[in-house]
């Protein structure tokens, strides 16, 4: 039988509250004999596999979620909230990775669990590591780089998903995604979208026009480009504009992805280049995050604008005044990309009170970390069922406001959206068409694919 | 343990009869990844409590075909939900089918007139809350586990709420449920055979037998729950102490004073306060003679809460209390669900930081043994960091469980350093939960006012404290559950069992 009295209190350096690393503290807690801890645990094995590199590389991240165990992250996944499925959730993407270090998983045993995230960066936020030691630690759970960091592993073993290596091999023959549409996704075509507007080619400001946009929602691309016309601002299209490379990245295909920010940049460089104007948040966390990561010194003089708080400033500054009424009434959908990855949610909600006779209903940024179109992330091309499922669970929320438009700031969002908005009547609407259209522009162009 | 792949693919083709194929996992990952829950863990030997499969049911009927087959078959079955318990409850340790509800979310019915909701087990209480929030409701079940966490786990562990002193706890506020018996029998529980009653007396009560039996029982699959109006006025005032002896007596006289809006106070220790200046911003600047804290909440119609609060002023004012202000009173309150715990703030002794996980230990304790039972585990944990870094004491809580102050839930939060868990550490673990336990038992308590008691080291002193209650559990599992297929090898229930018998 175990002890059932009180234990002698002793009377040590450890009797005693203290807060470990404090200048004043008793000399006697460095002389305690260590007896179990040592150096981090030997791996499982000694001719480390390709899992056990990545692990050393994400062991303390991912233990930092594995004992952790809070789950709160579960509920504002988009794809959790519609699987239920617990391998499917932001903290089995870091469990795995405990487990792969113990060698108790490969990636191939993986691989097609991490096709579920949409990269959407809730998990991160809601992470009671990223909320409390945020500030202090200047600490944030990276998931979704785990995420890419395992699907990079998987490509580099071999371990394919069929729809992610044709896609990207396509993307690889075309130069950009091959998004469906009427318009041919080809280099000829990539300025299509931008006939009778008169754009020049290069200059010191170019604008990225991603791949959705310029061969399916084209109204987009002509809404910005005729907009900034208005209000005076300078810029050309690109000499030779491949896609992004970001999705690849996002699949895990890294060479890919490099190859293509290479080329983009160089072709910056050949028309000189040092001012982007990007309107789509995939392409912004692509330009902002991985191309510094890939070129380092080399991209340091490359400034990155995103046109959504470029237009803000244009409203403040009053070189743009809407005066058309708009009579909807709306909600926004903050976009995952710019609210929960770059916290990017004041400037669009700037743009849409600008706009004369609007009826917002608005949604608060937090709220809406739980929200996702489900078309980040390669799922759209993978699971298609998912993202359909997590598009209708957004729409129903806005149907829940009684609006009759749901306005994003994402193109790759408004494609799900617009789909699972057919269903209850809501009309999905890029922003930028929504401020052109006060600005008395007629965009043209289309939001379907279709014949202008 | 775990069952020979021939068998697997015997049960996999038993369930496809009441399953659809997405609906049964097999995978390693599935599994590993079902085989673990926050509560102390020995990741080293993860492996060991792997389920064989994992099966995701939609409605009762499949759960009650799930559960024949298996008891057909001579299967454990393992029900898991949110898999957030701080007991392992949900972790197999007989391999066998995990039965994940988390599919079955669905609110079935809300009742404005009898105010209530019934919903699917699976549901979460921030997630249905948020619907219940444009009836001007709430089903006020608030652990700290809040934000993930699901009614059918709160029903298997009866938990614990923060804000219970008001509201009640999880027994008080689910009225019925529905419950698949390990034979796949289903049954109505709650008050009488009603489904919304909150007062019966006929017949025996066997709402409480099928709470809390960390999934030994059988599965709750439907609940039906209680709500209340959402409150008007929250007020969370946090006041600072010079020594634990102030904060202690404060803290009972809040709880004491019947003020019927009080839903509860907590009182952080001087080990809590030191840990909290290890890096939070509320606690650093605090001036060194703050050494212990209490936090009272209180929730009801502004005007209520006004005079309520008075009153818990005027008390702690008269204790030696001062009020840390709006800012930290407001904000500590509304992060409670995150702010304590987090592996970042594991050091050694000498203030290196290491990443540790997260371990509360709790016991349900008078308010007279409360400080006797808080210094015999600084004592436990402070032996355990004598011998090894692997450990870290994180402080204590003390939150009261009911309106009169008559008990605590005590809590000890421990970190771990699992990157350097061996078979040594956990061995000195397990004693030191023990003693954690005989500790609390030892002053009159009870092993867990909160988490369960079925984890290794305390579970041995379950049949101390229960007596000749421990043999009558013995009955009830052999009687409910003939073949031993719900979680075995829980709580020591094999002994309900010929030897020969136990799966």
């Amino acid at each position: 039988m175990t002890q059932i009295d009180d234990p002698e209190q002793a009377d040590d350096a450890l009797a005693v509250p203290f807060t470990p690393g404090m200048r004043d503290n008793p000399a006697q807690l460095s002389e305690y004999v260590e007896t179990i801890a040592g150096e981090p645990l030997p791996l499982a094995d000694v001719t480390a596999t390709p899992e056990q590199e990545l692990a050393a590389e994400w062991r303390n991240a991912a233990y930092n979620c594995f004992s952790s165990g809070h789950k709160f992250c579960r509920e504002v996944c988009p794809v959790t909230q519609v699987t239920r499925n617990e391998s499917w959730t932001p903290t089995a993407f870091h469990a795995n990775v405990v487990a792969m270090e113990q060698g108790q998983l490969s990636v191939a045993d993986v691989a097609a669990d991490y096709v579920n995230c949409t990269q959407c960066g809730a998990c991160e936020l809601r992470c009671p590591n990223t909320l409390f030691t945020g500030d202090f630690y200047r600490f944030r759970t990276r998931t979704v780089d785990v995420v890419k960091a395992v699907r990079a592993l998987a490509v580099d073993q071999g371990v394919h998903q069929e729809g992610w290596r044709t896609w990207n091999a396509r993307t690889d023959q075309l130069t950009h995604e091959p998004v469906l549409g009427d318009t041919p996704v080809s280099q000829e075509h990539v300025r299509d979208w931008s006939a009778g507007l008169d754009l020049p080619i290069g200059g010191p400001t170019v604008l990225f026009v991603d791949c959705e946009a310029a061969f399916y929602r084209t109204s987009v691309p002509r809404a910005v480009a005729q907009v900034l016309q208005l209000a005076g601002v300078e810029f050309g299209l690109m000499g030779e504009q491949w896609c992004c490379g970001g999705p690849a990245a996002e699949m895990g295909y890294v060479e890919q992805a490099r190859r293509f920010a290479r080329h983009n940049l160089d072709s910056w460089r050949s028309t000189g280049t040092t001012r982007v104007l990007v309107l789509d948040p995939h392409d912004y966390i692509s330009f902002t995050e991985d191309y510094p990561r890939y070129f380092g010194e080399e991209y340091a003089d490359i400034e990155v604008v995103l046109v959504v708080e470029l237009l803000a400033e244009l409203l403040r500054e009053g070189r743009l005044t809407p005066s058309v009424p708009v009579e909807r009434t709306i909600t926004y959908h903050d976009p995952c990309r710019l609210n929960k990855r770059k916290g990017i949610w004041r400037e669009p909600r700037e743009v849409l009170r600008a706009i004369p006779g609007l009826t917002f209903h608005d949604v608060d940024r937090v709220t809406q970390w739980s929200y996702c179109s489900g078309g980040g992330g390669g799922l759209p091309i993978e699971k298609p069922e998912l993202t359909e499922q997590i598009a209708a669970g957004r729409v129903d929320k806005a149907a829940a406001l009684g609006v009759d438009t749901l306005v994003s700031a994402c193109p790759w969002s408004e494609r799900p959206l617009a789909g699972a908005g057919e269903a209850v009547g809501i009309d999905v609407v890029d922003i930028h068409e929504l401020l052109a259209l006060s600005l008395g522009i007629d965009v043209g162009g289309t939001t379907n694919g279709g014949a202008p | 343990m775990t069952l020979q792949v021939e068998r697997v693919d015997e049960v996999v083709a038993a369930l496809r009869t009441v399953l659809a194929d997405d609906q049964i996992l097999t995978s390693r990952a599935d599994r590993l990844n079902r085989s673990r829950v926050p509560a102390p863990f020995p990741v080293h030997r993860w492996a060991e409590r792997m389920p064989d499969l994992a099966v995701l049911p939609t409605s009762t009927e499949q759960v009650a075909g799930v559960l024949r087959i298996a008891n057909d078959l001579r299967v454990p079955v393992v029900p898991r939900d949110g898999g957030t318990g701080l007991t392992d409850g949900a972790v197999p340790l007989r391999g066998g089918i995990v039965v994940d509800v988390k599919r079955m979310n669905q609110v079935k019915e809300i009742d404005l007139e009898n105010r209530t909701a019934t919903v699917g087990t699976g549901i979460n209480m921030l997630k249905l809350n948020e619907q219940l929030a444009a009836h001007g409701l709430i089903y006020p079940d608030d652990p700290a586990s809040y934000p993930c966490s699901l009614v059918g786990g709160r029903i298997g562990t009866s938990g614990w709420s923060l804000i219970g002193s008001r509201y009640g706890h999880t027994r008080d506020l689910v009225l019925s449920f529905d419950h698949v018996l390990p034979t796949g029998e289903v049954l109505h529980v709650g008050d009488g055979i009603g489904h919304k009653i909150s007062k019966s007396s006929s017949g025996y009560q066997l709402k409480h037998l099928f709470m809390g039996h960390q999934g030994t029982l059988g599965i709750a699959t439907e609940a039906t729950l209680k709500l209340y109006p959402k409150p008007e006025a929250e007020l969370s005032p946090f006041w600072a102490f010079d020594d634990y002896d102030a904060a202690y007596r404060c803290v009972g006289a809040l709880a004491r004073a019947g003020v019927a809006t009080f839903a509860g106070a907590v009182l952080f220790d001087e080990w809590k306060v030191a840990y909290l200046r290890r890096d939070d911003e509320a606690y650093i600047p605090q001036p060194r003679d703050v050494r212990a804290l209490v936090c009272a909440v209180l929730y009801g119609y502004e005007d209520e809460v006004r005079v309520g609060g008075k009153r818990l002023f005027r008390i702690a004012r008269d204790h030696g209390a001062r009020y840390l202000g709006d800012e930290i009173s407001e904000g500590d309150w509304a992060a409670r669900h995150d702010r304590y715990a987090t592996p970042l703030h594991g050091r050694t002794k000498d203030g290196q930081v290491v990443p540790m996980s997260w371990h509360c230990e709790d016991a349900a304790v008078n308010y007279t043994r409360v400080p006797a039972v808080s210094r015999a585990w600084h004592e436990i944990v402070a032996d355990l960091r004598r011998k090894t870094d692997v450990f870290d004491d994180w402080g204590m809580f003390a939150y009261t469980s009911a309106d009169t102050g008559v008990d605590y839930l005590t809590e000890i939060d421990v970190g771990i350093w699992e990157q350097q868990l061996d078979d040594r550490a956990w061995g000195l673990w397990v004693r030191a939960k023990r003693d954690i336990a005989a500790a609390a038992l030892a002053h009159d308590g009870s092993i867990s006012a909160c988490h369960g008691s079925c984890r290794e080291g305390e579970v041995d002193l379950v049949p101390y404290e229960l007596g000749r209650g421990f043999d009558v559990m013995l009955d009830v599992k052999r009687a409910v559950d003939p073949n031993n297929i719900m979680n075995p090898g829980k709580y020591l229930l094999d002994r309900a069992y010929p030897a020969e018998e136990a799966p």
